[in-house]
């Protein structure tokens, strides 16, 4: 594992900004399926210009790193470089000036925004309950499956996957309130 | 009626739809919808059980089975039409061609596929009930025994549509799974009426 695995993104930053290549794999690793997700499914882009995108908006935070004002801010800096460089693709296949487009994939975007919370927040569960929750919510188990091939009682199931669920939720709760109080 | 989607119909339309002298839905779509009313049953016992700490986790596992149940109502209603044209075309024709006698017997394999399922989540959701009937709000347990027993129901009649559509012999691991979770759902619907007699 990556001695950058349970970094928080400002250390992440500090790391890459040092030159630190495992501190660079472990944010393209965690950003990765974000840059894509705002380009799929917030603006409905094709793969081939989600590629495009997804390279170029990784060079752009290679090279423009240290013009991040704060560095816990990285998620909506990589948000906002991936926004500004879909509306640009957009733009050129219609050709129409970029600012005319400023409402597009608004919506789906807060869509992409919680599923990447939810993403984190699963993270930090332990592995027994990250592997009980894609098991039911991700791959469609039944309570049956889950049972036999984790080799624990089937009727016990349903509580431990609610129990998992709980303690998402105060991931979640936690992460919000903290984000609250850093507005204030 | 147009929209292919039963979630867009009236009840009553539904209903109207069901029992049309014509395709899907069916019995598959049927038991499917009916395990799906008994997974929003048991959301609702949950719901109304405030005291209960895990009940949230609850409402999400049944809304998640009931979305799931839906999805394969409309799964089979559409693979049944197919395997029962295909059944048409193969009486129509009145031939021995071996390749139409396969691709028949792929449609209703395919036409099996989706009541194996149903049966599977009917099990799940009485499991989920019996969880809410013991933990939750007992002003709320009848209706937790009801959602049990819906979802037995719902699992039994799709148990039957995986022999019938198979035609399979009492040895066929799909039977064999179709059966386990009708029983299984059938014990916690009877324990659920008994306890909470």
């Amino acid at each position: 594992m990556s001695r950058f695995a349970s970094a928080s993104d400002a250390e992440l930053v500090r790391g890459c900004r040092g030159g630190d290549q495992e501190a660079w794999n472990e944010l393209v690793e965690r950003y990765s399926r974000y840059v894509y997700a705002i380009a799929v499914r917030g603006f409905r882009l094709t793969e081939e210009d989600a590629e495009d995108i997804f390279q170029d908006v990784f060079t752009r935070i290679y090279t423009r790193l240290d013009s991040l004002r704060d560095d816990s801010a990285l998620r909506p800096w990589i948000a906002q470089l991936t926004r500004r460089r879909c509306l640009d693709a957009i733009a050129a296949r219609r050709d129409v000036p970029t600012d005319e487009l400023a409402d597009e994939g608004s919506t789906d975007l807060s869509d992409v925004e919680e599923a990447f919370e939810v993403r984190e927040a699963l993270t930090a569960l332990s592995g027994n309950c990250q592997d009980i929750l894609d098991r039911f919510f991700a791959r469609d188990q039944s309570y049956k499956t889950i049972a036999a091939e984790l080799e624990i009682p089937s009727g016990t199931i349903a509580s431990r996957i609610a129990r998992c669920l709980g303690r998402l939720r105060e991931r979640l709760e936690g992460r919000n309130d903290a984000s609250e109080g850093s507005r204030e | 009626m147009t929209t292919d989607d039963y979630l867009e119909l009236p009840l009553g339309d539904l209903l109207d739809r069901l029992s049309a002298n014509g395709l899907a839905p069916g019995g598959g779509s049927a038991a499917a919808l009916t395990v799906a009313f008994a997974a929003r049953l048991v959301a609702m016992v949950a719901r109304c059980s405030p005291a209960w700490g895990d009940a949230a986790g609850v409402i999400a596992q049944a809304n998640a089975i009931g979305d799931r149940a839906v999805e394969l109502a409309h799964t089979d209603g559409r693979v049944w039409d197919e395997a029962l044209t295909a059944l048409r075309d193969a009486e129509a024709a009145e031939s021995d061609d071996p390749r139409k006698g396969f691709a028949l017997e792929q449609k209703l394999e395919a036409a099996a596929a989706a009541p194996l399922e149903i049966a599977s989540l009917g099990a799940d959701t009485a499991q989920l009930a019996a969880l809410a009937g013991d933990v939750g709000e007992p002003t709320y347990r009848a209706d937790a025994a009801a959602a049990a027993a819906l979802a037995a129901g719902g699992a039994s009649a799709a148990a039957h549509l995986v022999r019938v559509n198979l035609g399979v012999r009492s040895a066929d691991p799909r039977l064999v799974r179709a059966l386990a979770s009708e029983t299984a759902a059938h014990d916690v619907a009877a324990r659920l009426r008994e306890s909470h007699r």
